[in-house]
């Protein structure tokens, strides 16, 4: 079974600075119809001006994931930790037991566009922490990369929930097949070109649910490459 | 079916900061009482001094910056959201207390609130003005907490699990 969620149907705002769209309710967006997917809560796709971001706020078990499409995102924690987020770098942030952060563009003359992503943590109240790694691009061309999983293997961050999320990019022509277990369930989304998930053809911005299925089929679009990620998930 | 009752607690957090002391003490209040799995907004009080007065700081200009950055003013709406508003100056002497007070006064009616006064240092001069304007101001004030030595920014946020504790059990 596949639910497709279409970029021009996904929740809006616009705050001058910040131009966003909500895969899922979020903020001032709420659709009791669109609330998540499995463990995966929040899809937020944020063009932010340059100079401009998040102010200090907290969060609470919760496991955040941002995925830098272009620009610099800044990051600063109650942790202690101030980082510098760029394409081809995923970041982890364990809200656990409760953090405060901030993210601002990191360039005074360029947007940054990113995926903020939240995913429900298995387990409340652990203590909160951060990750930070940076891949080669080649490494997602024409396969799934690891990008976040509950275990530590394949230099991917961990989350604490039995999801996994891979990064791909692939070029007209290209394909992939994605198994997924018995009762495991799927959301594709595309980052950028166009892509096909299984005979749907998405482009920037669509997502695709798909449950009770035994194979995720990717193949590329065309050009530009198509970008995507998928979410394994329990 | 009953359900238990687990009100969200709403906690506003309003400091004043130069160099970033009090800022932290404000922080851990936010995040104790994100522990408390309350909600919380950090809001910072603009500077009163003049501008060349900072600029002539270092420090200062370099963490009002920061800070301008990080942190909005607080604006009427915030008081009437929240349940519980903790109240953090510099030690600083009364009339600079008085300065932040006369600030928070600004925001409108926050009668009925629980207040929670902190001074980053623990200074009892501050905190006792800050008490005084809390409860003319119909505030509900809780005391505040005696500072560990070692790591007075844990003592701030036990406290600020405590108060968002007891604001949840008297909503509830």
């Amino acid at each position: 079974m596949r639910t497709l969620r279409r970029a021009e149907d996904r929740g809006h705002s616009d705050l001058g600075w910040l131009d966003s769209y909500h895969t899922f309710s979020f903020g001032a967006y709420h659709d009791p119809k669109h609330m998540g997917f499995r463990a995966l809560r929040v899809l937020n796709d944020d063009r932010v001006a340059p100079g401009r971001g998040f102010g200090a706020h907290g969060h609470r078990d919760m496991e955040i994931l941002s995925y830098v499409i272009e620009g610099q995102l800044a990051h600063k924690d109650s942790m202690g930790g101030e980082h510098v987020l760029g394409p081809n770098e995923v970041q982890a942030m364990s809200a656990g037991s409760g953090v405060i952060h901030s993210e601002f563009n990191g360039s005074e003359t360029e947007p940054v566009h990113f995926l903020q992503i939240w995913i429900e943590p298995a387990t409340e109240d652990l203590r909160p922490s951060y990750q930070q790694f940076a891949y080669d691009p080649a490494e997602k061309r024409g396969t799934l990369r690891l990008m976040a999983a509950p275990d530590a293997s394949a230099g991917a961050a961990v989350i604490r929930q039995n999801a996994r999320m891979y990064a791909a990019v692939l070029g007209a022509g290209e394909s992939i097949r994605h198994s997924l277990e018995p009762g495991r369930h799927a959301w594709v989304q595309c980052v950028g070109g166009e892509i096909d998930v299984s005979g749907l053809a998405l482009k920037a911005g669509d997502g695709v649910a798909i449950s009770e299925e035994q194979v995720v089929d990717l193949g590329g679009g065309g050009e530009p490459h198509g970008e995507l990620l998928l979410f394994d998930l329990a | 079916m009953s359900e238990t009752p687990n009100p969200e607690v709403k906690v506003l957090v309003v400091f004043y900061s130069r160099h970033g002391a009090t800022e932290r003490v404000a922080l851990a209040a936010g995040l104790g009482a994100i522990q408390a799995r309350g909600s919380i907004r950090l809001r910072r009080l603009a500077d009163l001094a003049e501008p060349q007065v900072i600029d002539a700081d270092p420090s200062w200009k370099a963490a009002r910056a920061r800070m301008s950055r990080d942190y909005v003013e607080p604006r009427p709406a915030d008081p009437v959201w929240a349940d519980v508003i903790v109240l953090a100056t510099p030690d600083g002497s009364s009339v600079e207390v008085e300065a932040y007070c006369a600030s928070l006064r600004a925001l409108g009616s926050m009668a009925g609130k629980i207040a929670m006064p902190l001074a980053a240092g623990g200074g009892e001069a501050a905190l006792t003005a800050l008490y005084a304007a809390a409860a003319a101001a119909g505030l509900i004030v809780v005391p505040a907490c005696a500072l560990d030595a070692d790591d007075p920014l844990a003592s701030v946020r036990a406290h600020g699990q405590q108060v968002t504790g007891m604001a949840r059990a008297l909503r509830a």
